[in-house]
């Protein structure tokens, strides 16, 4: 087997530098790095934060190889722009829908480097959460091939959804992404309940992914949930002032607990 | 100048210093964006990037960096975005943009 080059990724950075990192990792398809630079970024950076984003392989201005959409392939991205960071000590994971299962998937493989984590309107890696997303990708990829898809999803929607779904088409038509997602290593889910680091876990709460809630705070050591009344999935983009505090109550918190946590 | 200018008011000066300003900016983009083939596009104060040019908001991200990177902490691009709803970031126009750096520099 041959490993791949790994695919030049689209980074931004604000803040000022010596601040405490945060990594916000964006969703699939129709998202990119923008989800968090035109919502919660700005006041992160504001708040001193030394805030990092990056177009995920495949979307924004990053690379889009036609394979290699496997979710160790994005969590091994992120390893690799972590690695490229000249920070030292754990930093701060954020992640919204698909970013927060990758985001999920390296704490779960290196727990030691993350101070905490945040997500929105995520689910953990499970061969069901493959499998959905897997189907999910693939009937989107088969919708757009009727031409009739856009012109409805613009009367639906609105011009600016028409235009993401229109800019996600290469990735869903020209590449593996839904066969590979299928075929992604998934952690086994006794490493859940050994994930000793603080995670909050945020859903709309009109979101069909809320059954998730409970679950993550059975399943993790150190889970707290929170919902966002009157917001779905795209809670994030649709209510950034409401998850832009979160998140900023949130990184003060978890910075403590960890600080607390290392100590004893 | 003589007047005591109102917030809105565009002085002769500052009409100046945005003519250079849109230049300048007409001038990234096609730096950071020659593929999306600009060449035959007017782009006045009054063209929408993403209407318009048919900009992706993460182009828009690429021009400020390019942009930050010309003016420097002088101008300060994701506060700028900050102040913007979504909906008025995919309506953004260009002179819009102009008009902001235009008054931070002056």
């Amino acid at each position: 087997m041959t490993t791949a080059r790994r695919p030049r990724l689209n980074a931004v950075r604000i803040g000022p530098p010596g601040g405490d990192p945060v990594v916000l990792v964006h969703g699939i398809a129709t998202d990119n790095l923008t989800s968090y630079y035109f919502t919660v970024a700005p006041a992160l950076a504001a708040a001193g934060h030394d805030v990092v984003m990056y177009d995920q392989r495949g979307h924004g201005r990053s690379e889009r190889p036609t394979t290699g959409y496997r979710l160790e392939d994005f969590t091994g991205d992120l390893a690799a722009l972590l690695d490229g960071m000249d920070t030292t000590g754990p930093v701060h994971l954020v992640g919204n829908s698909f970013g927060g299962t990758v985001a999920f998937d390296y704490a779960l493989r290196h727990p030691d480097r993350v101070a905490s984590l945040l997500a929105v309107e995520s689910e953990p890696p499970t061969a069901a959460w493959a499998a959905k997303m897997s189907a999910l990708l693939a009937g989107s990829a088969r919708r757009l091939r009727d031409g009739r898809a856009l012109p409805w999803i613009d009367r639906t929607y609105g011009r600016h959804a028409a235009r993401l779904v229109r800019r996600a088409r290469p990735l869903l038509q020209e590449t593996t992404i839904a066969a590979d997602v299928a075929s992604s290593r998934i952690p086994a889910e006794h490493r859940w309940r050994e994930l000793d680091l603080p995670v909050l876990a945020v859903y709309g709460s009109t979101s069909d992914l809320t059954a998730m809630a409970p679950r993550l705070e059975s399943l993790l050591p150190d889970c707290r949930t929170h919902l966002v009344p009157d917001h779905g999935h795209s809670v994030l983009v649709g209510d950034p002032r409401t998850v832009g505090t979160l998140m900023l109550d949130w990184l003060r918190a978890g910075h403590r607990q960890r600080t607390k946590a290392v100590r004893v | 100048m003589t007047t005591t200018p109102t917030p809105d008011a565009v002085t002769p000066l500052q009409e100046a210093d945005e003519r250079v300003v849109l230049a300048e900016l007409t001038e990234a983009l096609h730096a950071v964006l020659p593929e999306i083939g600009l060449e035959g596009t007017p782009v006045t104060m009054d063209t929408r990037f993403v209407e318009d040019l048919d900009l992706e908001s993460i182009d828009l991200v690429t021009l400020t960096g390019e942009l930050g990177r010309r003016y420097g902490d002088r101008v300060d691009f994701p506060a700028f975005f900050a102040s913007l709803e979504l909906t008025e970031i995919i309506e953004l126009s260009v002179g819009r943009m102009v008009h902001y750096i235009a008054g931070r520099l002056g």
